[in-house]
C-alpha cells in the first residue's frame, strides 16, 4: 500500500501540489484523472522519487521513500516500473536491448532464460520476433509504448506506473494499450498508477479515481461514482 | 534598471553560473570517481566508449597528425639558420610537435568532435527521459553514461597521441629526409636523441592526453546532464561543451607545463 500525506511541490516558487493526500490499495487499478498543466506528471513522478518533493511523506508499505538513501533507492527501484509518455527506450539500443538491459545488469540469468522472459514480454504486447533488432526509431508510436510496457513487464514489478499512456496515439492503438495495462494487471497482479486525461481509458481500466485538480485530490472514490458533472473540469 | 545595473546584474548571473558550473563538475567527478568500483558492472558500455574514443577517432586523428608533422618540419626548417646544425632543428621539431603540438591541437579536435557528440547524445536523452529510465531500471546515470565515457577519455586519449605523434614525427622524416633531402636519416635520428628526457615522452603521450580526455568527457556529460528544454536547448549543450572544454584544455597546458616541466 502506498499512503501519500501532505505532498508539496513547486518549480521557482510557483506550487504545483499543495499538500496531496493519498492512499493507494495492493493490487488496485487507481487512474488519476486531471487536466494539463495541473501537475500529473509531477505527482507521478513524486511518488517514485524522479522528482523529490518539498515536503511530505510518501510510505510504501510502511517504509517511507522520502529518506531512502541512494543505494536502498535503487533497491526500491527493482519493486516499481515506470512507462513514460514518450516511452523513452534507449534510443541507442535495440528493442531487445532495451527489454533485456535490466535482467542483464541486475539477474543472474541463463542466456535461455532471459531469451524466454523477453520473448514472453514481446509476444505479451502483441509484437512479432523481428521487431527484437529494430531500434526505438524505426518504430511507430504505438509500438514504441507496447515496447515500453514490454520493458516494464520483464521487470516482474510490485508497483506500476503510468504517465499518459494513451497520449499522441489514435484511437486503434489507444485501445490495444489500455487493453495490455488490463491484462499486464492481471498477468503480474501488480498495482498500477495511471496519470491522463483521457476519460475513456479512466472508464475501461480503473477500479478507483482520483481527481487532481489545481495541484490538490479533489475527489477519490470508485470507477462508477465518478458522474460526467465531476469530469466537468477537465473540459475547463 | 539602467545601463550599468543591467551590466552588474548580467555580470552578477554569469559569476553566479560559472560557480555554479564549477561545482556541479567538480561533484559530477566524485560522482563518476565513487561509481568507479563498478567499472565491471557497466563493461559494456565502456567497451563501446572504448572504440567510440578511439577506432572512430583514429582517421581524424592521422590527418591531423600527419599534417602537423608537415607543417611544423616545413616551418621549422624555413626559420633555421645555417649558424645551427639541421639535426638541433630537428630536435626542436620533434619536442615541440610532441610536447605541445600535437597534444593540443589534437584535443581540441577531439572536443569539438566528442565534447559535441556526448553533450548531444547525453543531452537527448535527458530531454526524452530516458535517463529518468535508467533509474527506474535501477541504473545509476553515473555509472551507466558518464563514467564508461570518463574511462574511456582518459585511456583512449594517451592511446590516441602516441599514434598521431608517431605519425607527425613519420611526416616530418618522410618530408625533410626522404623528399627534399634537406637532412640525412642518421641526421634526422641523432636529432631525435639529443637531450632525450624519458619523462617528457610521459609528459607529451600520456599525462597530458589522459587530462584533456578527462576533460572532454567529463564537461561533455555534465552539459548533457545540465540540458533542459527541446532541440534548442541539446543544441546550446553541445556548443558549451566544446567551447569550455576547449578554454580548460587550454588553461590546463599552460598549468601542466608549468608545474611538471
Amino acid at each position: 500500500m502506498i499512503k501519500v500525506r501532505q505532498l508539496y511541490k513547486g518549480f521557482d516558487g510557483m506550487p504545483v501540489l499543495k499538500g496531496i493526500d493519498l492512499d493507494i490499495h495492493d493490487n488496485e487499478t487507481l487512474v488519476i484523472l486531471g487536466p494539463s498543466g495541473q501537475g500529473k506528471t509531477v505527482f507521478i513522478k513524486t511518488l517514485v522519487r524522479l522528482i523529490h518533493p518539498d515536503s511530505g511523506s510518501i510510505c510504501y508499505d510502511g517504509e517511507e521513500l522520502l529518506t531512502l538513501s541512494h543505494k536502498q533507492l535503487y533497491r526500491f527501484n527493482d519493486r516499481i516500473a515506470f512507462v513514460f509518455q514518450n516511452s523513452a527506450l534507449l534510443d541507442f539500443l535495440s528493442v531487445q536491448d532495451n527489454l533485456q538491459l535490466y535482467l542483464l545488469m541486475h539477474k543472474a540469468i541463463s542466456p535461455r532464460d532471459l531469451q524466454r522472459r523477453t520473448l514472453e514480454a514481446l509476444h505479451f504486447v502483441g509484437l512479432d520476433d523481428d521487431v527484437l533488432d529494430k531500434f526505438p526509431e524505426e518504430l511507430s508510436g504505438g509500438m514504441r509504448k507496447r515496447v515500453a510496457i514490454a520493458r516494464a513487464m520483464v521487470k516482474r514489478p510490485q508497483y506500476l506506473f503510468y504517465d499518459e499512456p494513451t497520449t499522441g496515439l489514435d484511437q486503434t492503438n489507444a485501445e490495444k494499450i489500455s487493453e495490455l495495462i488490463k491484462m499486464l494487471k492481471k498477468e503480474i497482479s501488480a498495482t498500477s498508477i495511471i496519470v491522463t486525461h483521457d476519460i475513456k481509458l479512466m472508464r475501461d481500466v480503473a477500479d478507483r479515481v482520483a481527481l487532481l485538480k489545481d495541484g490538490l485530490i479533489s475527489f477519490v472514490g470508485d470507477r462508477d461514482e465518478v458522474s460526467e458533472q465531476m469530469l466537468d473540469f477537465l473540459y475547463e | 534598471m539602467n545601463k550599468s545595473q543591467k551590466f552588474f546584474v548580467g555580470l552578477g548571473d554569469k559569476t553566479i553560473a560559472f560557480f555554479t558550473n564549477v561545482y556541479d563538475m567538480t561533484y559530477l567527478l566524485l560522482q563518476t570517481i565513487k561509481a568507479l568500483p563498478r567499472l565491471w558492472f557497466y563493461r559494456r558500455q565502456l567497451i563501446e566508449q572504448i572504440y567510440i574514443f578511439s577506432v572512430k577517432t583514429l582517421p581524424i586523428a592521422a590527418i591531423i597528425a600527419v599534417f602537423i608533422g608537415l607543417g611544423a618540419t616545413v616551418q621549422g626548417t624555413y626559420q633555421s639558420s645555417d649558424l645551427l646544425s639541421r639535426a638541433i632543428t630537428v630536435n626542436v621539431i620533434f619536442k615541440s610537435t610532441i610536447l605541445e603540438l600535437c597534444p593540443i591541437v589534437l584535443s581540441l579536435v577531439l572536443a569539438g568532435k566528442l565534447g559535441a557528440s556526448l553533450a548531444a547524445e547525453i543531452g537527448s536523452m535527458k530531454i526524452s527521459e530516458q535517463i529518468e529510465a535508467l533509474e527506474t531500471l535501477s541504473l545509476d546515470p553515473v555509472g551507466f553514461l558518464v563514467m564508461p565515457r570518463v574511462v574511456a577519455g582518459l585511456l583512449m586519449l594517451p592511446v590516441i597521441t602516441i599514434f598521431a605523434n608517431f605519425l607527425a614525427m613519420f611526416s616530418s622524416f618522410f618530408v625533410s629526409a626522404v623528399i627534399s633531402e634537406w637532412i640525412s636519416p642518421q641526421e634526422f635520428y641523432s636529432g631525435l636523441e639529443m637531450d632525450f628526457k624519458t619523462f617528457e615522452m610521459y609528459f607529451g603521450n600520456l599525462i597530458k592526453p589522459a587530462v584533456y580526455g578527462l576533460m572532454i568527457a567529463l564537461v561533455g556529460s555534465h552539459f548533457g546532464l545540465q540540458t533542459s528544454g527541446g532541440a534548442r536547448g541539446v543544441g546550446e549543450s553541445s556548443t558549451k561543451a566544446v567551447v569550455i572544454s576547449a578554454i580548460l584544455i587550454v588553461i590546463w597546458d599552460y598549468y601542466l607545463g608549468r608545474l611538471l616541466l
